[in-house]
Parts: C-alpha cells; structure tokens; sequence
C-alpha cells in the first residue's frame, strides 16, 4: 500500500513533468510569465525533495516491520516447543536435542467363557492395561524409554490387586539410524507378534506362539535399520528369560541368553505396490538356564507351575510331573522364521517357533533330563471394510468417528489360526498327561473399530481345543481348562496416544 | 553344585561374551565406522564469500596431505550474536568472528578454549584486517567525503546495531576514534559526535549483512558504514554504476581473529584438522584468498600486491585509542554503557 502511495505520488509529479514544456508553450509570448516558471521550477523541485523524503520515511517503517518480525521469528525459534496432537503430549527444546514425550494406553476388557464351570471369577471386566508411557531424548543422540502397568501388571497375572510392574524402561544410543545401542528393560527381538506394539495386535490377546518366545528382557541390544528401513536388523546379550516370561528388574545368575533378528522387506523400494510391504524375517536365541533360574522355565498362569496359556489366558500345560518337579536346566534355544504383508487393506502376519528346553526334574529319587523341543505357528490376516491402508503399526481411519456429520471411523475384520505342540517326551517325566494337554488349537474371528487414531473397540470369539490333557475330574488348571474345548467372547475399549 | 554339563556350557557363554565384547571394541576403534571430516566454522556475517572460496582451497590442501575428505560447514551472523549462540551449544569447531571481544566470551562464559588464545597464532590470530569505509549511491549526492558529512542533520545512515554486530561496533569506535582525534581527545565532544552520527540512524539490523540489505536491496540512506570487504562486495554484485565507496581521512584498524574451540573439537576429534585449517589461512594460498576477498592481508608480500585496491588511510587501533577490546566493551557497549545512553529507537 505504501509502495502503491509512493508510486502515485511519483507519477503525479512525473505527469507534470510532461506538461511543463505545453505550460512553457502556453506562456512564450508573454515575458510576464517567467518568474512564474521559475516558481514552477521550484515547485517542483521541492515536490520531489519531499517525495523523497516520504519515500525514505515509508522504506524505513518498512523495514523496522521487517526486522521487528526477523526478531520475532528468530525469538520463537529459541523458544522450547510444546506440541500437543494425537501421538501425545510433546515438550522439547528448541533445537530438539531435549524432549519428553508423555504417552498412554487404557484398555478395558471383557472376558466371557462359555461353560465356564472351573474358571473361577471368569467373566466381567479386566483392566488389562494402564500405562502412562514417558519417552524422549536427552543430549541429542539419547534416547529413552519408561513404561510401567497399572493394569494387568503382568501377563496372566490373576491377582486381584497387582503390583504395579515397570515394563519397559532403557535407553538408547542413536550413533546412526544403522548402528544404535540399546540397554536396559525392553522386549527381546524374537516374536513377530509379541513385537507389535499392544495397541496394533489384531485381537486382545497374542496367540500361542506368542508362549514360545520370550516377552521384556535385561540386556543390552545393538540394533538399527540398514538399507533406508529395507533391513533391520537387532543383536544382543541378555539375562534370558523362559518362554511367554517378563524378566524381574535384577537376577542374581550365570545365565546369559544371545538373541538376534534380523526382518527384510526386499521390495520396499521396488515400484511394485502390491510387494513393497512383504517383509520376511528370521529370528532366534541361545542361551543357558541354570538350576537356580528360576524364570527359566515358560510363563505361570492360573496354576501353580509354569506352563502356556490359551487365548482365554488360561494355562493348558504345566511342569507339572507325576512325581518331583521340574526346573529348567542346560541351553535353551528358539528359532523363528516370520513374514508379514500388508497391501492396501489386507493384511497376512504368519510366523513359526521352535522352542527347545533343556529340563531336568529336581528333588526326586527319578532323575530325568530332557531337551524338550515344542513347538508353534500362528497364521492371521485381516481386512479393512472402510478401504484403509492395514499396517503392522494399525490402522488409520480417513474419517474419524464423527456421527453428525456421517463418519463412523475404520471397520477392520480379523481372523487367525494357531496351534502349540508340546514335545510328547515331556510326558510323563515333565508333565502330567492326565492334567496337561500336549497341543492346543485355536482359531479366532473378529471385528476392530477404529474410531480414530487414539480410540479402538474391539470385538473377537475364539475357540481352542487340545490334544490330551484330563478327563475331566480336574478342578483346578491346567486339568480343568484342558478338559472341555474353550470359548471366550472378548470385548476391548482401548484409549491409547 | 553344578551340572557338569551346566559348567562346560557357562565357560562357552564367557568366552562368547569375551569375544563379542572384544568385537564390538576392535569395530569401534577401527576405522569400520569412518566418516568423512566435517568442521563448521562459526563465523560473523560478511565472511560467506572469502570462506567459501577458502573452505574449497583448504579441503584441496587437506586432501593432498592425508587423503581424507574435509567438508567445512559455515554460519554467519552478527558477530556477537554467533558468540553467543556457541555459549549457547552451537557446536563449531573454530570460531572466526569480527573482534576479539567476542572470543572472549566464549573463552569466560563457554569455558570452550583457554584465556590465552589470542597468543597461539601469529598476529594475535589475525590472519587478516581489514577497516570501515563508506558505501555512497552513486554520484554521491550528499557530498559525503568524511565522518563530518556522515553527522550532517538530514542524512541517513545505515548501519548494524552494535550490540550484536562486530562490524557496527567497529564502525561505532571508528567515528568515536575520528571526533577524539578532531577534538583533541575530548571525550564530552566526541561523545556529542557519536550522538548526532546515531540520530542519523533509522534502522539497526542485527549484522552486517542485514544492513547491505537496508542499504542496496531496500534503497534505504545515504551512506552505509561498513567493511571495506563488504562496501567491494556491493559493488561487484550489484554494480560499480549505483554505488561509490568512500575512503574517510581516519579509520580504525579492524583485527577479525580466528580460534580453536578445543573442547568441541576434541568432542568431534577434529582437534588436527581443525587446528591445520586455521593455519592455513596464514599460507600464501590463505592470504591471496583474503587479499582477493578485500580483506588486507598479514603477509608483507601478499599485501603488497593487493595494495592498490586499498587506498591510503590513517588507521588507529582499539588498544591504541580505547585501551583494548574489554575496556571499550565496558564503556560503550555493555548494557548502560555510552551507546545505550545515546541511542534513541527511531
């Protein structure tokens, strides 16, 4: 605007300018007029001195706006930032080597068993997670990560007050996104299902192959993504833990476990569509479990040994001999080839575990020692009704729940099959055959409601039979849940950001 | 007691444990993760093209001597500003910044290298200096030939706000030096000088940069006080036919120094190259590059051949006039100080 007025001005003494000569023609007859040119002269002189003038004045506040702004910019950019969205609550400084991150995940559950005669309190509502998640970065390049349960606290845990549990809580060194150093409490890189974050997994519970491998760990893992994310890969020592097992925060043992992964989507950059989200991967561990490790042995769920659980989380097998019990002993070692695809909508995860345990039964006059090699595979796909991309991070509604204005979020159907099969030499020495089943089955549908990126509800029926197990006289797990086929509704409600 | 078996497997775990460690040692200590040398140069504004043209030459010398490739980054900013923003975690290697004054505060307050670093290169790490001139329009209708025109009611001067540029407090001490040496050293009137010089100022950008932009780009003033580098640099990019450069009777001699900032390159370990960049600066090939930027080179030789584009001027140097760097820092720049009590925001 100002320019515009500097402008006009400037034509209007430009335009007069012109005229000076016709004004000048006007006037050559008659001398009387010269001293009037001359004024004119002087006019238009001062006109263009002031013109200036204003000009300057009007550059001037132009630029002092323009600095004033600079400044301002430059003033915000050195303010810390607080970001506040539906990934969370974000505070960081202004360079962003400094931030913190508050995150959370609130599920509700429901539970109903059909003939549920031996399942004590089975149905009703479960608090199965509550965990308020704090992450950030601390001097750039390091990263950490804290997460306790107020929920379920522990996997299969049965308790009616559960201690609260810390989960996750390590650090991690950022050298390159290709080589980082991870240390502290966090989820051992074997199972492909037990990797997915809990607020992505297809159903409420992971499916038995998620009994095969272990769950949080100590340790310290070198990791990173090679290729430009066509190939992580994830290497490192760790105290070991049994199968489907949380680690304690401290264990005074000998045990070490080696764990690696290593996960490639070999067509990630192809121009493929259909293949770039095809990933195959291979993991594994190896490690020793002596006598006094007590957490050697797989995860403990409604009975009092260690055993695996169903779908219902209720267990189906135990260490539970005829005579004496059962202490895990020796190496122990997983392999677990795994593959997911996701392609517009459809998804497919299917992985397999082989699981070979070296026991030996304790404090009995029959000494046994046995490497126990069970084994699991799981297949599940899924379909997004509303047209949504499926993806192992979940699944993003176009159109977040908003039913005034017709929109009802993401519809996504699931379904999955999976079985466990317990070495038949467990039995008789390791386990009783008259309580414990020696395989499981299971088959699973569901319906997932995304209502938006921070709130899900989920749906789901599942069915498990068993190869073996008791006849029928248990009263108590595993022979009373391994002597009827199980069948349990489930229902979530899952607030997580 | 122990399995045997349970024994012989503990003993293999050890050892792989040993040998990864020892693995993981050998790979961070070989040069399996080696990396191509990066340095960042923190330096004030109307260094970009001399630096540029250096940064080339160096990384060719560097190359020749070790075979490693060095890539020098820089940033460029009103001299006091840059210094604070390496207080602050700008993470330079060397810093090379218009005064020392500057490098004195990242020695106090950063604690990034020690108090003598002035005495670790030659000329008191100056490997180049340079002064204040006057860039006028062309023609130069305000007939300004010296500081005396520059203080004349009506003209409109254009130059950095001393408080965050290095150059404006040069261009500052200049005028001052100039009203002492006219008034027989009388303070009271040369401060009256300074006053009327900064009534004639409407706008302080924050560096020297920023004010070229005031002066070509916004076609604000009549006269942009400014380094001689600088007023050269106006003219070559944006044309001898609307600028003049102006040469006062007396000037003051400006000393833009070079330092190691030890603890962030001994942090990147670039404590070698970092070290060998600034010396190189006072190489033949060093000074040529400064002398073809319009900085007047250290050396005798070099100077000689560039002396033609400097014309004769009387120099006076801070130490000489203000009793060094932190006294005129004290007396006119800090926060109260002559400046801030003659200066009224337009």
């Amino acid at each position: 605007m100002a320019n515009r007025t500097t402008g006009g001005r400037a034509n209007m003494i430009k335009n007069r300018t012109i005229l000076n000569p016709w004004i000048l023609a006007a006037v050559l007859g008659v001398p009387a007029t010269l001293p009037l040119l001359a004024d004119d002269a002087a006019d238009i002189a001062a006109l263009k001195e002031q013109v200036q003038e204003l000009d300057q004045k009007i550059r001037i506040l132009e630029r002092q706006h323009e600095l004033e702004d600079q400044a301002t910019t430059e003033k915000d950019a050195t303010l810390p930032k607080i970001t506040i969205g539906a990934n969370g609550f974000t505070m960081s400084s202004a360079d962003t080597n400094y931030s913190l991150s508050l995150h959370g995940v609130l599920q509700l559950d429901t539970r109903t068993f059909e003939n549920d005669d031996h399942v004590p309190g089975s149905t009703g509502f479960i608090l199965r997670r509550a965990r308020p998640i704090m992450s950030g970065t601390v001097a750039r390049d390091f990263d950490f990560m804290f997460v306790p349960d107020f929920g379920n606290a522990a996997p299969g845990a049965t308790s009616s007050t559960p201690t609260p549990t810390i989960y996750d809580a390590y650090m991690n060194y950022r050298y390159t996104p290709e080589l980082q150093l991870q240390a502290g409490k966090f989820k051992a890189p074997i199972g492909l299902e037990q990797l997915q974050a809990d607020v992505n997994t297809s159903f409420n519970e992971r499916s038995l192959v998620t009994d095969l491998v272990p769950n949080r760990d100590l340790g310290v893992m070198l990791h990173g993504d090679l290729l430009g994310g066509q190939v992580s890969y994830a290497t490192g020592v760790f105290n070991g833990v049994g199968d489907g097992r949380n680690t304690s925060n401290y264990t005074y043992q000998d045990n070490r476990e080696f764990d690696g992964r290593v996960f490639v989507l070999p067509f990630k950059k192809s121009t493929t569509p259909i293949l770039q989200k095809l990933g195959v991967g291979l993991s594994g561990s190896w490690g020793q479990s002596s006598i006094t490790n007590t957490l050697g042995l797989p995860n403990t769920t409604g009975g009092t040994l260690p055993g695996f659980t169903t779908d219902g989380q209720q267990q189906f097998f135990a260490y539970n001999p005829v005579r004496g019990s059962v202490v895990a002993d020796d190496t122990h070692w997983r392999l677990s080839p795994q593959s997911y695809w996701y392609y517009g909508p459809a998804s497919l995860m299917g992985e397999y575990v082989i699981s070979d345990q070296g026991v030996h039964t304790a404090n009995t006059v029959e000494a046994h020692q046995a490497s126990l090699q069970n084994t699991a595979w799981e297949i599940n796909g899924g379909w997004v009704l509303t047209g949504e991309d499926a993806s192992y991070n979940g699944v993003t509604p176009k159109h977040d729940f908003d039913p005034r204005n017709g929109h009802w979020g993401a519809f996504q159907v699931v379904g999955r099959y999976a079985e466990l099969n317990i070495d038949q030499a467990a039995f008789p020495y390791f386990s009783n055959p008259n309580l414990s089943a020696s395989g499981a089955q299971s088959w699973a549908v569901g319906l997932n409601w995304f209502l938006n990126r921070n709130i899900r509800a989920n749906a789901s029926y599942s069915y498990t039979t068993f190869t073996g197990g008791n006849n029928g006289s248990a009263t108590t797990p595993p022979g009373s849940v391994s002597d009827h086929p199980e069948q349990v509704f489930f229902t979530r409600l899952q607030l997580s950001f | 007691m122990k399995h045997p078996l349970n024994q012989i497997a503990l003993m293999k775990t050890k050892l792989i444990c040993g040998a990864v460690s020892v693995l993981l040692l050998v790979l961070a200590t070989s040069g399996a993760f080696a990396k191509e040398i990066k340095l960042l140069n923190v330096s004030y504004d109307p260094t970009r093209e001399f630096y540029t043209e250096y940064n080339a030459a160096f990384a060719k010398y560097w190359k020749a001597k070790t075979g490693d490739d060095v890539t020098v980054s820089q940033s460029h900013g009103g001299s006091g500003k840059q210094a604070q923003s390496v207080i602050n975690g700008l993470p330079g290697d060397v810093v090379t910044l218009a005064l020392a004054y500057d490098i004195d505060a990242i020695a106090q307050q950063g604690g990034l290298l020690p108090a003598n670093w002035q005495q670790r290169l030659a000329h008191n790490s100056t490997p180049y200096t340079s002064t204040i001139v006057f860039l006028v329009r062309k023609g130069n209708p305000k007939h300004i030939q010296d500081w005396d025109d520059v203080v004349k009611p009506g003209t409109i001067v254009v130059t950095p706000n001393p408080k965050t540029s290095g150059g404006a407090r040069w261009a500052y001490l200049a005028a001052y030096a100039y009203a002492l040496d006219k008034n027989g050293q009388d303070d009271a009137q040369a401060r009256a000088f300074i006053t009327k010089l900064y009534k004639n100022v409407p706008v302080l950008d924050s560096g020297a940069r920023g004010a070229t932009t005031t002066f070509v780009e916004r076609e604000i003033g009549d006269v942009l006080l400014t380094w001689e580098n600088e007023a050269h640099l106006a003219l070559k990019q944006f044309g001898a036919d609307k600028y003049e450069i102006v040469t006062p009777s007396l000037s003051i001699l400006a000393e833009p120094p070079v330092a190691l900032l030890d603890k962030n390159a001994r942090k990147h370990k670039t404590t070698e190259v970092a070290q060998a960049y600034l010396e190189y600066l006072y190489s033949d090939e060093g000074q040529n590059i400064a002398g073809r930027n319009y900085y007047r080179p250290r050396d005798p030789q070099v100077a000689a051949k560039f002396a033609s584009q400097f014309p004769p001027l009387r120099l006076q140097t801070v130490d000489e006039v203000f009793g060094g760097w932190q006294k005129a820092q004290a007396t006119h720049f800090a926060d109260g100080g002559v400046f801030d009590q003659i200066f009224q925001p337009q």
